[in-house]
C-alpha cells in the first residue's frame, strides 16, 4: 500500500495503542464466532420447518465475522508503523494506572465464589468492608463509615429481602 | 373508560402512592450521585417489585424513571458533570448560570421544564400508542424482522463514535441471545454441557453486569480522584419556584418543540434521552434569536434539554406499548418487569391489559407531579448526596446488583454470570465498543429469531420480506440509518483530515 490515499488513513502514533487493542479484539471475537458458526452448523435441520435451530444463529455469526472481517482489515490498514512496539509499553502503562479496577474485580470474583460457601452475610461484610477500607483516605472516619456500611449492606439487606420481600439470600453450606 | 378507571383506582391507591413517593425520591438521590445511571437505579428497583401486583411495580419503576432524569440535573447543574449521559446538554448552561450565582434558578427551571416535558410527552402517548397499537396488531412476521432489523442499526448508528463497532456489538447480542434452548423447538443450542447455558442467558442478568458493573469498575479508573472528597454545593440556594415556573412557561415555543422533539426521538428505538437532549438543545439553538447566549447561562438552553429529555420517558413507552419493542435499556427493563409478572408484551397488551396500559398512562402523569412536589419541597436535603464519595457508591452499588442479579431466579449460578459479564462488559467499554446495541441485541434477539422462523414457516419466499410494504419500508430506513452514520462519518473524517493540513 503506497501513496498519499493509503498514507492518510493512518492513525496518529498516541491513538495507534487502542487501535492494536481493537484489533486483538477483532480478531479474538473472529475466532469465537468462527467456531460458533461451526457448531450452529453442526445442529441438523428440523422436518417442520425452512430454518432449523441453527440457521439464526448462523446468520448472526456469518454478518458478525463479515463485520469483524472488516473492521480488521480497516484497522491493519490504519496502523502506523511501529505500532506494536508502542502497544507493548502502551499497555503495562494501560494496567498500571487501572489498578484500582483490577483489585475491583479481584475482590468481586472471590466474593462471589465464596458466597454460596459461607454465605451472603459474611462474604458481602468481609468484601464491603475490605473493598471500601483499600479505596477509601486512610482516615478514622472513613474506615468507622466503612464498617457501618458494611454490617448495614450485609446482615441488614439480608434481613430486609428475608423478612420484607421473603427472598432468602444464600445462606452458606 | 372502565379499564382507564380501574388503572387509574389501582396507581392512586394508598399503598402505591407511597410505594412511588419513595420510587422517586430513590430516583432523583440515584441519578444525583454521578457515575450513578437512571438505569442502574431502575435495574436494582425490578427485585424490589417482584413481590408486588404488575401496575404497582409498574408505577414504582415509572416514578423511579421520572424521577432519575430529573436527578441526573442536579450534578449537571452543580458541578458540570451529567449525573446521567441524559444530561450532557444541561450542563451546557445550567453549569454556567450556577457559576455565576444563580445554582437555584439553574435546577429550578431544570426541574419545572422536566415537569412540563413529561407532561406533554404523556399526553402524546395516550394519543399515539393506542392507533399505533391497532395498527401493528395487522402486522405479520416480516414486519416485526424488519422493524427489529431497523431497530437494531439506528442504535448502532446513533450511539458511541464508530458505526462498525455499533453493528459489531449488535451482533455480539444477537449471538448472546442465541444461547440455550430456540424459542421454536426447544432445541438446547451453544450450552457446552454447563447447566449456567443450559436455561439461556437471563438478560436482565447480562444487563446489569454489561451497564452496571462495568460502569462501576470505570468510576474507580482514576485512583487519585477517589481519594479527593469534593464538595458539590457552595453557597446558599433560593428555588424562586413559582417565579421559575412563570420563566419556563413564557417559552411555550421552546418547551413545546423539545418535548416534541423528545416525544419522536424517545418512539424511535434505541435512541432516548441521551440523544434528545443534544437535539433539543441544537434545535432552541438554531430557532433562538439570541444563539450566541446558548452555552453561557441562557435558560432557554436549559428549558429545552431538560424538556427534551424527560420526554423521552412517555415516547420511549410508545413502541413498547404498541409494538412490544423496547426503545431503550430502560424500557427493556419495564418489559421484563412485565413479563416477569406473567404479562406477554406486545401489540395486543393494550387489547388484553387495557386497565394496566392506561394505569400506566396515570402512573407517568402522578410521577412527574411528585417529582416535582418532592424536588420543590426537598431539593436542599437531596443536594446532599451529590457528597456521597465513589468509595461508598462503588462498592455498595456492587453488592446490590450481586442481590438484584441472584433475586431474579435465586440461581448461584446467575452470579458467576454477572461477574463474567461485568468484565466482558469493562473489556467492550475499555475498547470503545457501545454498549446500548448489545443490550438491545440480547432482549431483541428471540423476537427477531421467532419472527424469521415464523415468516419462512408461513411461506418460504425470502422476496416477501422485499415485496410486502412494511417491511421493505423498515428495511429501507435500515439501509438509510446506516448510509446516513457512513455519510456524517465520513463528512467528520473531511473536516479532521482539512484542519490537520490547514494546521
Amino acid at each position: 500500500m503506497s501513496g498519499p490515499a493509503a498514507t492518510d488513513v493512518r492513525l496518529a502514533p498516541q491513538d495507534a495503542p487502542g487501535e492494536v487493542a481493537r484489533l486483538i479484539s477483532y480478531v479474538a471475537l473472529l475466532a469465537v464466532s468462527a467456531g460458533l458458526f461451526a457448531e450452529a452448523w453442526a445442529i441438523p435441520v428440523s422436518r417442520f420447518e425452512t430454518l432449523g435451530a441453527g440457521a439464526f444463529p448462523m446468520l448472526v455469526h456469518g454478518v458478525l465475522m463479515l463485520l469483524l472481517a472488516g473492521a480488521a482489515i480497516g484497522s491493519l490498514r490504519r496502523l502506523p508503523a511501529g505500532a506494536w512496539t508502542a502497544f507493548a509499553a502502551a499497555a503495562g502503562h494501560w494496567v498500571r494506572t487501572r489498578r484500582l479496577v483490577i483489585v475491583v474485580f479481584a475482590c468481586l470474583a472471590l466474593y462471589l465464589a465464596t458466597m454460596p460457601v459461607v454465605g451472603y452475610p459474611l462474604a458481602t461484610l468481609a468484601f464491603l468492608a475490605v473493598l471500601q477500607v483499600t479505596l477509601a483516605p486512610k482516615t478514622r472516619t472513613a474506615i468507622a463509615i466503612s464498617l457501618v456500611l458494611a454490617l448495614l449492606f450485609s446482615f441488614g439487606l439480608n434481613w430486609l429481602f428475608a423478612e420484607v420481600f421473603n427472598v432468602f439470600l444464600p445462606r452458606g453450606r | 373508560m372502565d379499564a382507564f378507571l380501574s388503572g387509574a383506582a389501582q396507581v392512586l391507591a394508598p399503598a402505591t402512592l407511597l410505594y412511588m413517593l419513595l420510587g422517586s425520591i430513590a430516583g432523583i438521590i440515584a441519578a444525583a450521585i454521578p457515575g450513578f445511571t437512571v438505569t442502574m437505579a431502575i435495574v436494582l428497583t425490578l427485585p424490589l417489585t417482584f413481590s408486588m401486583e404488575p401496575l404497582q411495580g409498574i408505577a414504582v419503576m415509572l416514578s423511579v424513571y421520572v424521577g432519575g432524569y430529573t436527578g441526573g440535573l442536579i450534578s449537571a447543574a452543580l458541578l458540570g458533570i451529567p449525573g446521567t449521559p441524559s444530561s450532557v446538554a444541561t450542563t451546557f448552561d445550567a453549569f454556567p448560570m450556577a457559576r455565576n450565582g444563580e445554582p437555584g434558578r439553574a435546577l429550578s427551571i431544570g426541574v419545572w421544564a422536566s415537569f412540563f416535558g413529561t407532561l406533554i410527552s404523556t399526553a402524546v402517548l395516550i394519543v399515539a400508542a393506542p392507533p399505533l397499537a391497532i395498527f401493528a396488531v395487522r402486522l405479520g412476521p416480516w414486519e416485526y424482522f424488519s422493524l427489529i432489523v431497523f431497530a437494531l442499526t439506528i442504535v448502532a448508528s446513533l450511539v458511541g463514535s464508530s458505526l462498525q463497532r455499533g453493528l459489531i456489538a449488535a451482533m455480539i447480542g444477537l449471538a448472546i441471545s442465541t444461547i440455550g434452548t430456540d424459542p421454536i423447538l426447544g432445541r438446547p443450542r451453544f450450552d457446552f454441557g454447563l447447566e449456567v447455558l443450559a436455561a439461556g442467558l437471563p438478560f436482565l442478568v447480562v444487563l446489569i453486569g454489561i451497564f452496571a458493573i462495568s460502569q462501576l469498575a470505570s468510576e474507580v479508573e482514576d485512583a487519585d480522584a477517589i481519594k479527593r472528597g469534593e464538595k458539590l454545593v457552595q453557597g446558599e440556594i433560593s428555588f424562586r419556584t413559582w417565579a421559575v415556573m412563570r420563566e419556563v412557561l413564557m417559552r411555550p415555543v421552546n418547551l413545546v418543540r423539545s418535548s416534541l422533539v423528545g416525544v419522536a426521538i424517545g418512539a424511535l428505538p434505541g435512541a432516548g434521552g441521551s440523544i434528545a437532549n443534544l437535539v433539543a438543545y441544537d434545535q432552541a439553538r438554531r430557532a433562538s434569536k439570541t444563539p450566541e447566549a446558548f452555552g453561557k447561562g441562557t435558560p432557554d438552553g436549559v428549558v429545552a434539554s431538560e424538556a427534551g429529555n424527560s420526554a423521552t420517558a412517555g415516547g420511549g413507552l410508545i413502541p413498547l406499548i404498541a409494538l412490544g419493542i423496547p426503545g431503550s435499556a430502560v424500557d427493556a427493563i419495564l418489559m421484563a418487569s412485565l413479563m416477569v409478572h406473567g404479562i406477554s408484551v406486545g401489540p395486543r397488551l393494550i387489547m388484553d391489559n387495557a386497565d394496566l396500559v392506561y394505569g400506566m398512562f396515570v402512573a407517568m402523569t402522578v410521577a412527574s407531579l411528585m417529582m416535582l412536589v418532592v424536588c420543590v419541597l426537598s431539593m436542599k436535603s437531596f443536594l446532599r448526596v451529590a457528597e456521597v464519595p465513589k468509595w461508598v457508591v462503588v462498592p455498595v452499588v456492587l453488592v446490590c446488583c450481586v442481590v438484584g442479579s441472584f433475586a431474579l431466579n435465586n440461581r448461584v449460578t446467575d452470579l458467576y454470570l454477572l461477574g463474567f459479564v461485568g468484565l466482558f462488559g469493562y473489556a467492550l467499554r475499555a475498547l470503545d465498543y457501545p454498549l446500548a446495541p448489545l443490550v438491545l441485541g440480547v432482549i431483541l434477539g428471540p423476537i427477531a429469531e421467532t419472527n424469521l422462523r415464523r415468516a419462512l414457516m408461513t411461506d418460504g419466499d425470502w422476496s416477501l420480506f422485499l415485496t410486502r410494504p412494511v417491511s421493505l419500508v423498515f428495511l429501507l430506513a435500515a439501509a438509510a440509518s446506516v448510509a446516513w452514520a457512513v455519510r456524517s462519518h465520513l463528512t467528520a473524517r473531511r473536516a479532521r483530515d482539512s484542519a490537520k493540513e490547514s494546521a
